[in-house]
């Protein structure tokens, strides 16, 4: 019996083995499901795959975070920058066929505000149901309530629904929400092939793509739902896996890196890693106290030993070039100094101070990391409790501040190509009471400068308040900026084209990848 | 007649249990302190569009009106909505519950395959060094927590040994989706791909061995004093000075009492079964109710959790219930007990 | 013997009782696996109240960080090898050891005296006491304890103390079913019917006639319990809902070792090894007392 059987399997892969040569297929592992397709829906990181994958916005974001054209061939906006034109390529088609009209637009943005979910929460207070309009079949018109600037950058994350197709399957006023779950009304790169929740998703290329296909694309797409280090090895052991996840542990890297058939491509990205510390309750009220926690951080064993990044100065990661203030200080480690900042704090003096300090429960180097603060910070007079809480449940406690921990270790990366996500979403105080947000900064002049900075439409203008927005951040020590998230995948040497893209999964858009070792 | 008033009446009160568990549960899952509204707007979601989809959800209805909806659906087999998943628990539960019924099926098998033999091995040579073995085993079975023995025998057979794989269903290069019954070996078997019977029986061996060295053990152990009992029966006895061949003795007038404590057994154990499942299921990335429930408890999915553990209730006191049938026919004797108790 | 006969204080009643336990001791010594289960709960408990003085570094069960040091094998200096950051496996595994028992200490501690008190009740008086008391048993039986356990922590939110309301919240149902089955069979035992007809209280008979002929029963479930709330407490904390970092807990040890296999082994295994002493121990013992003592308990 086991013999009929290995000999069947072996036959498999020869036969699989024999279809790869006629069409490339990529197979990646993904360590979490994936929760939705539907891109008025999509929240997370798989979710975003599978959208810019499907699904095409009027633009989409390059590597270093410029807005290109994608349904959209070129656009303008009015000089008080409240109207924004878009005109469409006339070529684009949706997999089924069906042209891409301005009015797809129109419905698609209708139907993002009314589910509201997903991406809508960007658009509050800057597009109503009505501020959209089909000026003809290929052209949209954008009303906005009011100037935001950065409003180009969010435009990405608004994908276009075929609105036939969807309006055919609406039941019950849902907006198609339970058809689009399970299918594919886009007009993206690639089609939904089949999907087994929980365990895979197969997409293929569609080939009356929009914007063509290069030499050598990729046929076939295979995500494979794994957190399971022992079968990424395996897989990338026996030939079948094309591409790791970004969340692999270091011994898996090292273990592909191995394998003469895989290398590590390491790139950094515009996610940093912070702790946050509450500047609203004792005793992180006290500025000297949030300079001691962050001088009793030992920087240089989480970035190499724990977990490995760049130096992050300030609250604004290097690869927002243009706007990225260059004279900051990298913070160093020095329980001397933590101790003369405690000494000159109101808390000084009274025995232990008490400091909560909480993680994703689960996550083994965010506990390494609690681990290291606490043995650090007991040492200059602290007293540590360490709450790991579910993420689910860290977003619940941020939503007060009285519930908000002294200290959190938090990722934040940019979700819109602009250094407004970074500052709005995480210092502002109209943004106070989400995971992003737990230093609950509430500080008028910082409010002033993000708010200056958005009515301002000249780059240049615009670079310098961010620049001095940074060192007053930095002086006011909300957060111990731990590192800038290094974005790493060991992939197949043929397989090329990957860069991070400082949005969402915009990275995995496939369409910008190839297979260079020929047929 | 007596029998099926029996039957009805066992039916009856099983339903009652499951009313029971559903009002202790829904408070449990209600009680808890997470948002789902929240939840399942991510993260960045504003405060007005969590309490829209608090109103959306029914979650602003009192505790009992809310409890009315939820059974309303459950007898119609509704269980709402997953918020994890987006679709509804009843879908997902039809992919999660056939994965973990096919891993706690072949623990019955295995438990029961070699429990027996070892328990009447040991009885047969009781006192000897076979004897000993066999009960050192078993005891070792009961007393190891099964998610070790599960990291034991993925360190020992898939790791070092590189003989069966250690992680899912099915190979992930083996495209399969057991569409009939749910059951891998059953569906690869209807459907003719013995690769994908063989693929699905090596990944199914190790969780199973794991889960089934507890109830292996107290069936070698129940077996074995069962066995010795009826050993000194009369008729046992008889049947030897008549000079019929032990092995006839052994299987014929022995064994076949001993199948009555090794189903009670069977019933007593299903419960501890089940909740060691959830644990082996965790350690080999099985894809069934454990994972499901597990994730679920984590991000406080309420409609999940609620059918995660209605769900493994209902099969336990349906096994029970069988089991319960089954002594019935098999003892009358115990039929009466039933009834009185 | 002779001596107890001598002793002019013992009533002869006190000199039977002694002889009993004698001839209970005998026997029980000369089965070598309760034994070997006293000794295992003897170490248990000996490395848990000595855990102080026997680990050698202490201070690797709180807080305490030595990244130089992380994925040491074992050797002679660290006997268990060392943890992700650098901690003495083996002085883990000895506070571990208090993390266990004070798990079972609360646990039996709160759930046995309130389902025994139950299960007496239930047994006594019958009619609808017996009917609510033992058709809510039925309920918690209907689910496996691990499952209930664990949707209970998840609402309070994990940690320790959590789990060991959890775990008290499903204990006492075993207690009252054991103690029910008990008294129902000595309810119309003679001396009880005695103690009636003479007018006793019924707290009297609970707790003076019935309640002792019940404490051999209770005391073997116990030694037996003690295993399996250790067994439950690891699977918890195995699955992430027990004791919080940096307390050394077997499970969380066991699962978050995991993370390391198979390379670092030690990490993972060990733990596990301990935790199965314990309940091994813990199972020996309580079998070598129900022989001794003669007791039906399942």
């Amino acid at each position: 019996m086991k013999r009929v059987g290995i000999t069947f399997l072996a036959l498999g892969a020869v036969w699989a083995a024999a279809m790869a040569s006629a069409a490339t297929t990529v197979t990646l592992n993904v360590v979490q499901i994936f929760g939705t397709i539907d891109p008025a829906k999509v929240t997370d990181y798989t979710g975003y795959m599978a959208a810019v994958n499907l699904y095409d916005g009027l633009v989409t974001v390059d590597k270093d975070g410029a807005i290109q054209p994608l349904l959209a061939s070129s656009w303008e906006a009015s000089p008080d920058a409240t109207t924004y034109t878009f005109h469409l390529r006339p070529n684009a088609t949706f997999h089924n066929g069906a042209p891409v009209t301005a009015d797809d637009v129109v419905y698609s943005v209708k139907r993002l505000l009314a589910i509201d979910q997903g991406p809508s929460y960007l658009f509050k207070g800057v597009l109503g149901p009505d501020s959209v309009t089909a000026s003809d079949a290929h052209t949209v018109v954008f009303h906005l309530q009011k100037v935001f600037s950065p409003f180009l950058a969010t435009v990405p994350l608004i994908f276009v629904v075929d609105s036939k197709t969807v309006q055919a399957n609406v039941k019950d006023g849902d907006w198609g929400q339970a058809y689009v779950a399970d299918h594919d009304v886009g007009s993206g790169p690639y089609m939904l092939e089949s999907w087994t929740r929980g365990s895979e998703m197969r997409l293929k290329r569609f080939d009356n793509y929009a914007l063509g296909w290069g030499k050598d694309p990729i046929d076939n797409l295979r995500f494979v739902v794994t957190n399971d280090e022992a079968t990424v090895r395996s897989l990338a052991a026996s030939g079948e896996l094309t591409m790791t996840s970004e969340f692999q542990a270091n011994e898996t890297y090292t273990a592909l890196a191995k394998m003469s058939r895989f290398r590590v491509v390491e790139q950094p990205t515009g996610t940093a890693f912070y702790l946050k510390m509450n500047t609203q309750v004792a005793p992180t009220d006290d500025l000297h106290v949030r300079k001691a926690i962050a001088c009793a951080t030992d920087y240089a064993t989480i970035r190499t030993t724990i977990y490995p990044g760049d130096a992050l100065a300030g609250p604004l990661p290097a690869v927002f070039k243009s706007d990225y203030l260059d004279t900051l200080k990298e913070p160093s480690f020095d329980l001397n100094c933590a101790k003369d900042e405690l000494a000159k704090s109101a808390y000084a003096g009274k025995g232990p101070i008490p400091l909560t300090f909480t993680y994703v429960a689960g996550a083994s180097f965010e506990e390494e990391i609690g681990l290291l603060m606490k043995s650090n910070l007991e040492k200059v007079g602290f007293k540590v409790s360490l709450d790991p809480e579910p993420w689910n449940r860290i977003t619940e406690i941020a939503s007060k501040v009285s519930t908000t921990p002294n200290v959190t270790e938090v990722f934040f990366g940019a979700t819109y190509a602009s250094p407004d996500s970074m500052f709005f979403t995480q210092y502002d105080s109209a943004a106070s009471g989400t995971w992003s947000s737990m230093e609950w900064l509430n500080n008028p002049d910082v409010d002033k400068m993000i708010a200056d900075a958005r009515a301002t439409t000249d780059p240049a203008q615009q670079a310098a308040i961010y620049k001095k927005l940074q060192q007053t951040i930095v002086d006011l020590q909300p957060d111990a900026f731990l590192l800038v998230q290094k974005v790493r995948h060991a992939m197949d040497k043929c397989l090329t084209g990957y860069n991070y893209v400082p949005v969402q999964s915009f990275d995995y858009n496939f369409h910008n990848y190839s297979w260079t070792c020929g047929n | 007649m007596e029998y099926f008033f029996f039957i009805v009446r066992r039916l009856m009160w099983s339903l009652l249990v499951l009313v029971g568990l559903s009002i202790v549960i829904f408070m449990i899952a209600r009680v808890v302190p997470g948002d789902p509204a929240r939840i399942a707007l991510g993260p960045l979601a504003t405060t007005e569009q969590v309490a829209n989809l608090r109103h959306k959800m029914g979650l602003d209805r009192p505790l009992y009106v809310q409890y009315a909806v939820y059974i309303g659906g459950l007898v119609r087999g509704d269980f709402g909505q997953s918020l994890l998943t987006q679709r509804s628990v009843a879908l997902d539960l039809r992919t999660a519950f056939p994965a973990t019924l096919e891993l706690v099926l072949a623990t019955i098998v295995i438990a029961t395959l070699l429990g027996i033999p070892t328990g009447v091995l040991a009885a047969r040579f009781k006192d000897t060094w076979v004897d000993n073995i066999g009960r050192v085993v078993s005891l070792l079975g009961v007393v190891t927590p099964s998610f070790f023995i599960a990291l034991l025998l993925q360190l020992l057979v898939g790791y070092y040994l590189h003989f069966l794989p250690v992680n899912g269903r099915l190979d992930p290069s083996v495209s399969f989706t057991p569409d009939i019954t749910g059951l891998v070996l059953v569906d690869a078997l209807i459907r003719g791909q013995p690769g994908v019977w063989f693929d699905g029986l090596r990944h199914l061996l190790l969780p199973a061995i794991s889960l089934a060295a507890a109830s292996l053990g107290q069936i070698a152990r129940i077996t074995r004093s069962s066995m010795i009992d009826v050993s000194r029966k009369d008729y046992v006895e008889a049947a030897r000075a008549f000079g019929i061949p032990d092995l006839v003795t052994t299987f014929k007038y022995m064994l076949k009492p001993s199948f009555i404590p090794t189903l009670t057994i069977l019933g007593l154990e299903f419960a501890s079964l089940l909740g060691n499942a959830f644990l082996v299921e965790m350690v080999f990335g099985w894809p069934g109710m454990a994972a499901y429930g597990v994730r679920a408890i984590l991000h406080k999915d309420f409609n999940a959790i609620m059918g995660v553990v209605m769900i493994t209730g209902a099969f336990f006191v349906f096994v029970n219930l069988l089991i319960d049938v089954l002594l019935g026919t098999v003892d009358p004797r115990i039929r009466i007990r039933g009834a009185r108790s | 013997m002779s001596d107890l006969a001598l002793s002019p204080s013992a009533t002869p009643d006190e000199s039977s009782r002694h002889r009993a336990w004698r001839r209970g001791w005998y026997r029980f010594r000369r089965n070598p696996a309760a034994v070997a289960g006293l000794v295992l709960v003897v170490l248990v408990v000996v490395a848990a109240l000595g855990a102080p003085w026997l680990a050698p570094s202490p201070e690797s069960a709180g807080t305490f960080v030595n990244f130089g040091e992380r994925h040491q094998p074992p050797s002679l200096h660290h006997l268990f090898g060392t943890d992700n950051v650098g901690r003495d496996v083996f002085s883990r595994v000895l506070y571990g050891y208090r993390v266990s028992l004070l798990l079972v200490v609360f646990v039996l501690g709160l759930s046995v005296p309130f389902g025994v008190l139950l299960g007496l009740l239930a047994g006594y008086y019958g009619g609808w006491i017996e009917t609510v008391i033992m058709r809510i048993t039925d309920i918690f039986l209907a689910i496996p304890a691990l499952v209930m356990a664990l949707a209970i922590t998840a609402a309070l939110s994990p940690s320790l103390m959590n789990g060991m309301i959890a775990i008290s919240l499903l204990w006492w149902n075993w207690h009252t079913r054991l103690i029910y089955t008990t008294v129902h069979a000595l309810r119309h035992e003679e001396y009880v019917e005695a103690a009636k007809i003479a007018g006793a209280s019924d707290a009297h008979i609970l707790f003076r006639e019935i309640l002792p002929n019940c404490i051999s029963v209770i005391s073997v479930k116990v030694t037996l319990d003690a295993g399996f709330v250790i067994l439950i407490g690891a699977g918890l904390s195995f699955l992430g809902l027990g004791a919080q970092p940096p307390t050394p807990d077997l499970g969380t040890m066991v699962a978050s070792g995991a993370n390391y296999l198979p390379e670092d082994w030690w990490e993972s295994v060990l733990p596990g090894l301990a935790i199965l002493f314990a309940i091994l121990g813990f199972n020996l013992l309580g079998d070598g007392l129900r022989d001794l003592l003669d007791v039906e308990v399942s």
